[in-house]
């Protein structure tokens, strides 16, 4: 067949052929399909031919025309032979092998442990499609809280161009601001649940927030009056399989209230608010009693708003001032401080909420980046530590495999070769480090979980995002681990290392000492910072909070229906009860407050927490009467609700030297009481010691207590209980007997921190026995090279203890200088973490000596224990070695 | 990995003998008809005009491989011409082994067929003969 002309065939496709068939085959293949492209280069399109040509080639994947990679490519047989260089000295050094993987293994599984924890620390909020428009209108004055009027909300939507939506939201308070669980019921199947997480939201909240509609009409949910939306898991109880849109519910007493309107999907985890179900505003707007509460005068909703795409916070908040002052129904001076921007309404981003935000009436207990900060420099101080190790022991081993690299040398290997041998050997160990890594954080998952109460899920491992993060770290490591000594023992020279003089001294001692002293620091600023979190907690659990929350246990009363008068007196008919009272919330819970002032003072107002108690109630908390007297059954003006008992703190912001006989004017609400103060009672801690100490008024009003609070002898515990609760259910038949213990109350408050305690703790230990574990390294390298000097010294008559002493100096000094350099990196470290609690203990001094002490003494022994041998063996046997 | 499936492949094949397959016998045959001048792609060419078969040039490769290995095929390489861009072709040629094992298969065909009784023709011969 002759041809006009000549075609050349797909450059990709030929090259491929090249790659891929067998030489002795290739001519003749790549022949015939030249003369076939011609052929068809001749009748068809180009790009036909070369399609076809294309398709032929692929079509010599076939076995017989594959090259053999496996047994004759050059490059597969140097990493096969690498391979089993690797496997080989790994196996001959099994303990040091073991250290070197087992570090790196730990730090590898608490990275990966950590980095999980802080992704979804970070993700909270985030599941709202277009999370970054959505934000919180909260109240910043000198005591900033969370809740605003609720007609603000709508008002922003009508005012502001920027805003697109807005809601307003309640969870459903009792009286005094406690969260309280309602008991919903399913009649028709006598199904009956205590629901926490109730909410009051607008019409508009699905405009807002993001919610996977299940069953029901996203768009009319909340607008019917009794409508009822419900989560999927609150659903499930009541409605197992069936559907549960239009039936009825009771909400308390009020048979067959609410009509479910709808079920959504939970919110995720990561949310800053969780809800069971949400009651539209038209049934509250349907009761009269609460037109107050949906007044501007009335900061008690949580208003979020939607901006439009591409406006910015900063516009709105700019534009706030002007447009509130139109609303608010305030006095002059309330409304200058507006305008001065001395107090003011801003915009919190959604998804800063969880982590940023912590004033008053947070929805729920937030997290705070301080923490987050102390997890992520502690693993990676651990990381640094790990990474150290594996770099010592690498170049350490190296020094072990001179003769090898002498002969590889000799017999021609490349510089690159034997560049690419270490490389392959620390790739090899840290990926094999990495997967058993995997498996461990798989494995720890749940514990993990159960310790910072978290919800990692380690099959997030197995995303690019997390995956392309781990092989990063570990490609670093063993980079980092095979530089060092492949470009030393690249400098030497082979006839040198086969001759024995290159061998002798391993080299970098310098660089080995400086990687100690860096991983001392990191370890001297994790164990210290661990021992200050600990002060500051334990000084927290132990500071006298001004009552007593020992061996007092809180009993959810339902206030439906009075019948405390007759819990109260069942109760205190049981042996092992000391005193009861009744009283809204108990210290360390959430305040209402409502503003008062001294009558003949009406400009200075206190804005002050609001607690109703019970005249038990002193008694049983033991609380400190300064001056006056504590409130009195018998007089008429304490029962009726106008004596008041006030705080050290309220006095001081009155002006007053004496508060008792104080008359003043206490608006709440939309009423107006006028009273007088007949105590003043010792400041005492109502709040968590986040906070300092604010104005707190008392009073008796009976249709407000929440709670009933028993003191009990401690050691009739359980008998107490049984006897209560069988009470308890005599009275209340219909209700469930719930009950806490006020001292674990206050202390969940700290729950963080002492959260952050336990990881601190284990992270320091780690870091701590990563370092030593690296210093044995170093040590037992080092007292190979001073086998000879030992011997010497001994036959010139040196004592065991001047050799462990000579040995132990120059780490002892590292660690020191280690250490003065990490106190001061700590100290401001941790006064920055300290900031966060009103009440501090400090940093004491005695925290670093016992750290430097700890670190010194542990470093003492190792050295010793590790260097007794040499130092006790016969000086003959160490001289006559060669 | 998937190497080893494909010498695991390539052993089966060997095992199966000298075993001739309908497609390396159509190949075998059309080498002879070729003769002197078959090679890969001629051999593709042939088939397609003479069985219709749409077969790729690999599989004709792979075929004659085969042939080769169980000794039906020999060859050798012919002058290098210009319309393969200066290539040398192979040739292929049916050695004595491959001829006894056409004539095998000509002949066991050849036999069970005149074994077929007329009866069972009759019926299904419809038309031609």
């Amino acid at each position: 067949m002759a041809f006009k002309e000549l075609h050349n065939t797909p450059k990709f496709a030929s090259r491929l052929l090249k790659w891929l068939i067998k030489d002795e085959l290739l001519e003749e293949i790549e022949g015939d399909l030249f003369e076939h492209y011609q052929c068809l280069r001749e009748d068809h399109s180009r790009f036909r031919a070369n399609w076809a040509y294309r398709f032929h080639v692929l079509n010599f994947v076939r076995p017989f025309a594959l090259k053999k990679f496996g047994q004759n490519s050059n490059q597969l047989i140097m990493y096969r032979s690498y391979f089993k260089f690797a496997v080989r000295s790994m196996l001959r050094k099994k303990t040091s092998t073991i250290f070197n993987l087992g570090g790196l293994v730990l730090a590898f599984t608490v990275c990966g442990l950590i980095y999980l924890h802080l992704k979804q620390e970070l993700s909270y909020d985030r599941f709202h499609e277009r999370a970054e428009d959505i934000y919180r209108v909260a109240w910043f004055n000198d005591n900033p809280q969370t809740r605003t009027p609720h007609p603000m909300a709508q008002a922003m939507v009508a005012d502001m161009p920027e805003v697109e939506a807005a809601v307003s939201l309640s969870p459903i308070y009792g009286p005094g601001l406690t969260k309280v669980t309602i008991p919903i019921t399913l009649e028709k199947s006598n199904i009956s649940f205590e629901e926490p997480n109730g909410f009051f939201a607008d019409s508009t909240f699905f405009d807002v927030f993001d919610v996977k509609f299940i069953e029901g009409n996203l768009n009319t949910a909340l607008e019917t009056v009794n409508g009822i939306v419900l989560s999927k898991s609150m659903a499930d109880r009541y409605f197992l399989n069936e559907k549960a849109v239009g039936n009825r519910l009771s909400f308390g007493p009020s048979t067959d209230m609410l009509e479910v309107v709808a079920v959504v999907e939970d919110f995720p985890l990561e949310s800053h608010f969780h809800f069971n179900f949400l009651i539209s505003y038209m049934t509250l707007k349907s009761m009269s009693f609460n037109d107050p509460w949906m007044s501007w005068d009335d900061f008690g909703h949580f208003n979020y708003v939607k901006l439009r795409a591409g406006a910015t916070e900063e516009v709105v908040e700019a534009k706030i001032p002007e447009f509130v002052v139109k609303y608010l129904n305030w006095s002059e001076d309330g409304l200058n401080d507006i305008r001065q921007g001395d107090a003011r309404f801003d915009l919190q981003p959604i998804t800063d909420i969880h982590l940023k935000s912590n004033i008053r009436w947070e929805l729920e207990s937030n997290s705070s980046m301080t923490y987050l900060i102390i997890y992520g420099v502690s693993g990676l101080f651990i990381l640094l530590i790990s990474i150290i190790n594996f770099v010592n022991l690498s170049t350490a081993r190296s020094a072990q495999r001179l003769k090898e690299v002498g002969v590889k040398k000799t017999l021609g290997a490349k510089k690159g070769e034997l560049l690419t041998q270490f490389v392959f050997e620390s790739v090899l160990m840290s990926y094999l480090a990495l997967v058993i890594a995997v498996f461990l954080i798989r494995g720890l998952e749940s514990n993990f979980n159960q310790l910072v109460s978290g919800n990692i899920d380690s099959a997030q491992l197995f995303s690019f995002e997390v995956i392309g993060f781990l092989v990063l770290i570990t490609t670093i490591t063993a980079v980092l681990a095979a530089a060092y000594p492949s470009i030393y023992l690249n400098a030497l020279k082979p006839g040198e290392i086969l001759k024995g003089q290159g061998g002798k001294k391993i080299g970098g001692a310098k660089i080995r000492m400086a990687l100690l002293g860096v991983q001392f620091i990191a370890a001297v600023i994790m164990i210290s910072g661990s021992l200050i979190i600990s002060d500051q907690i334990r000084f927290i659990k132990n500071k006298d909070l001004g009552f007593s929350a020992e061996n007092l246990v809180v009993i959810d009363i339902d206030n439906w229906e009075d019948r405390s008068e007759i819990l109260k007196n069942r109760f205190l008919q049981i042996a092992g009860v000391a005193d009861v009272s009744t009283i809204s919330n108990p210290p360390g819970g959430q305040f209402n407050q409502h503003p008062f002032y001294a009558e003949n003072d009406p400009n200075n107002r206190i804005d002050a927490s609001e607690i109703f108690v019970d005249h038990e109630a002193f008694q049983v908390l033991g609380v400190e009467l300064l001056e006056g007297r504590l409130l009195d059954k018998a007089l008429a003006a304490d029962s009726a609700g106008t004596s008041f008992i006030v705080n050290e703190a309220a006095v001081k912001e009155l002006g007053l030297e004496s508060a008792a006989g104080t008359d003043i004017v206490w608006l709440d609400n939309e009423n107006q009481v006028k009273g007088q103060i007949v105590g003043v009672v010792k400041d005492f801690h109502y709040q968590s010691l986040h906070t300092p100490i604010r104005p707190l008024i008392m009073t008796i009003r009976t249709q407000s207590y929440n709670k009933l609070m028993v003191k009990f002898n401690a050691q009739s515990l359980s008998k107490v209980m049984g006897d209560m609760e069988n009470a308890y259910s005599e009275i209340y038949p219909e209700v469930d007997f719930e009950y806490s213990f006020l001292d674990q109350q206050i202390s969940s408050l700290y729950e963080e921190e002492s959260k952050t305690l336990l990881l601190t703790t284990w992270l320091s230990a780690i870091s701590i026995f990563l370092s030593i574990a690296g210093l044995i390294g170093i040590v037992m390298i080092a007292l190979k090279q001073r086998v000879k000097e030992i011997g010497i010294r001994k036959v010139l008559g040196a004592s065991i203890y001047q050799i462990l002493i000579l040995i132990n100096v120059r780490y002892l000094l590292v660690a020191c200088l280690g250490t003065a350099l990490a106190i001061p990196v700590t100290f401001s470290l941790m006064r920055g973490w300290l900031e966060n609690f009103t009440y501090q203990n400090g940093i004491s001094p005695f925290v670093f000596v016992i750290t430097t002490i700890t670190l010194l003494t542990l470093i003492f022994i190792t050295i010793s224990v590790i260097s007794i041998r040499t130092a006790k063996a016969n000086p003959a046997l160490a001289l006559r070695n060669e | 990995m998937f190497l080893d499936l494909f010498y695991i492949y390539e052993n089966w094949y060997q095992m199966k003998g000298t075993q001739l397959g309908e497609f390396e016998e159509l190949v075998l045959l059309i080498v002879g008809v070729l003769h002197p001048d078959a090679y890969g792609l001629s051999i593709r060419e042939e088939i397609i005009k003479q069985s219709g078969r749409k077969v790729a040039i690999g599989a004709v490769h792979s075929a004659l491989s085969r042939l080769q290995e169980k000794g039906f095929l020999s060859s050798d390489l012919a002058e290098a011409t210009h319309e393969r861009g200066g290539r040398r072709k192979r040739l292929f040629n049916i050695t004595a082994e491959g001829k006894r094992a056409l004539e095998r298969n000509h002949e066991m065909r050849n036999s069970l067929f005149n074994q077929i009784p007329e009866i069972a023709l009759k019926g299904l011969n419809l038309s031609g003969i």
